[in-house]
């Protein structure tokens, strides 16, 4: 026999050990030693016999009853666990739904806000487009109503003789308006463009586009001595008025 | 009792089969219900630790480790922790009432002792008890080799000296021991 298995079996870490009084790095070696040599085994096994030889001296008969006050213990911690763990599947499929449809109805909620956000503008846009035709519709009305409101029939000159339009100025309520009747064709890439000289500044009034409506009247700013021009420029407009392009002045 | 039955219980636990709790207490019930009396001294209470015991053996079977003890060393370990546990989380005053309310004999009766019991008694007498003072301390007691030097005023080197002759002492009746306990198998 090695001298150091002698060494170890002549110490006590195997009592202490099977006595659970060994600190972990001796259990450690104990079970090392057990494992790797025979002899140690065989006498840790001796030991363990010799416990339970030791431990039978002092058997009793159990009482009555406590076997089975044991097992129905057990059933019920079974049992107890069954009915938790449906439990537990139960939560969690509901959890899951509970998920599934708070996402469905926040989804939803985010996009009934978004479509609520939108036509809520659009109304907006709507209300402030209604206000403002109707705001000249009603000076439309005023304007041709009025009796001061005197009315100027616009030709055009040589380079657009077709061109008619009758301007409405109202001086009493500042007020004018211009009905452009009749437009001579342009190539593709010119188009007409109306201008207000007002107090001496240059204001754009837009391009004319084909007259659909002959009876619509276009609202010019007002001002005292005034001048307006329609002038041909490129496609799109032009940031200031090509004098030599002037085809009609209106003076009012 | 038989390595082949011990497989067999082992393998049930392993399964939460609850035919290894029945298994656990007609091979056992009755040495662990001694082992947790030897300890708490107290008949109630050791029917508790011997019940808890059990819970303990079947919520804890999947650490048993075959390699490490023999499946009587790991019941043994658990009931005995069990019971020191026990009469620790008493206290000091109902740890008093229950050395006055009980003495260290066997109060259960003439009914509850078996004949076998009593031959397994008798083989007890044959440890002299010097060394049966010294294994009931380290076994049952809870005490280390140390606490038992200075609790029994036995040098620490005594014993050491005496757990090991007693657990040879062991050896010698464990001859004995073994006819009653197969007769006792044969038995239940």
């Amino acid at each position: 026999m090695k001298d150091k298995v002698r060494d170890f079996l002549e110490s006590d870490l195997l009592e202490k050990y099977l006595l659970e009084h060994t600190t972990v790095e001796e259990s450690n070696q104990v079970e090392r030693y057990i494992a790797m040599y025979p002899e140690v085994r065989d006498t840790y096994r001796e030991l363990e016999d010799n416990l339970e030889t030791f431990a039978r001296l002092y058997a009793l008969k159990t009482p009555d009853g406590l076997k089975e006050r044991i097992q129905q213990q057990i059933r019920n911690q079974h049992t107890g666990r069954r009915r938790f763990m449906r439990f537990a599947v139960a939560a969690s499929i509901a959890t899951l739904f509970f998920a599934a449809s708070s996402f469905f109805f926040w989804n939803q909620n985010q996009n009934l806000q978004q479509e609520n956000a939108m036509v809520t503008d659009q109304i907006r846009v709507l209300e402030a487009d209604m206000k403002e035709q109707l705001e000249d519709v009603r000076n439309q009305f005023i304007v041709l109503n009025n009796p001061g409101t005197r009315k100027y029939v616009v030709n055009g000159n040589k380079k657009a003789r077709e061109l008619k339009a009758i301007a409405y100025v109202n001086p009493i309520k500042k007020l004018s308006y211009i009905n452009v009747r009749n437009l001579p064709q342009l190539p593709e890439d010119q188009c007409y463009q109306m201008w207000a000289e007002v107090n001496g500044s240059m204001v754009n009034l837009g391009i004319l586009k084909d007259i659909e409506d002959k009876d619509k009247l276009m609202a010019l700013p007002y001002g005292e001595k005034a001048l307006g021009y329609i002038t041909i420029e490129p496609k799109g407009g032009n940031v200031a008025p090509s004098v030599q392009n002037i085809v009609a002045n209106i003076k009012y | 009792m038989s390595t082949l039955l011990e497989k067999h219980i082992v393998d049930l636990l392993k399964e939460s089969n609850d035919k290894a709790i029945s298994l656990l207490y007609e091979h056992y019930g009755d040495t662990l219900y001694g082992v947790a009396f030897k300890v708490v001294r107290n008949a109630d209470l050791a029917q508790d630790v011997v019940q808890e015991s059990f819970i303990k053996i079947w919520n804890k079977s999947h650490t048993y480790d075959p390699a490490k003890a023999k499946l009587f060393t790991w019941l043994f370990r658990i009931t005995r922790n069990t019971a020191i546990d026990k009469i620790r989380s008493l206290g000091n005053k109902s740890d008093k009432e229950i050395q006055m309310d009980v003495s260290d004999v066997y109060n259960l009766g003439v009914e509850g002792i078996r004949p076998e019991l009593i031959d397994m008694r008798k083989q007890l007498d044959k440890i002299e008890p010097k060394y049966q003072i010294v294994l009931e301390a380290l076994f049952f007691e809870g005490m280390t080799q140390q606490e038992a030097s200075e609790e029994l005023d036995i040098p620490l080197g005594t014993i050491k000296s005496r757990l090991k002759i007693g657990l040879r002492e062991l050896k010698k009746i464990y001859g004995a021991a073994s006819v009653v306990l197969i007769c006792l198998s044969h038995w239940l």
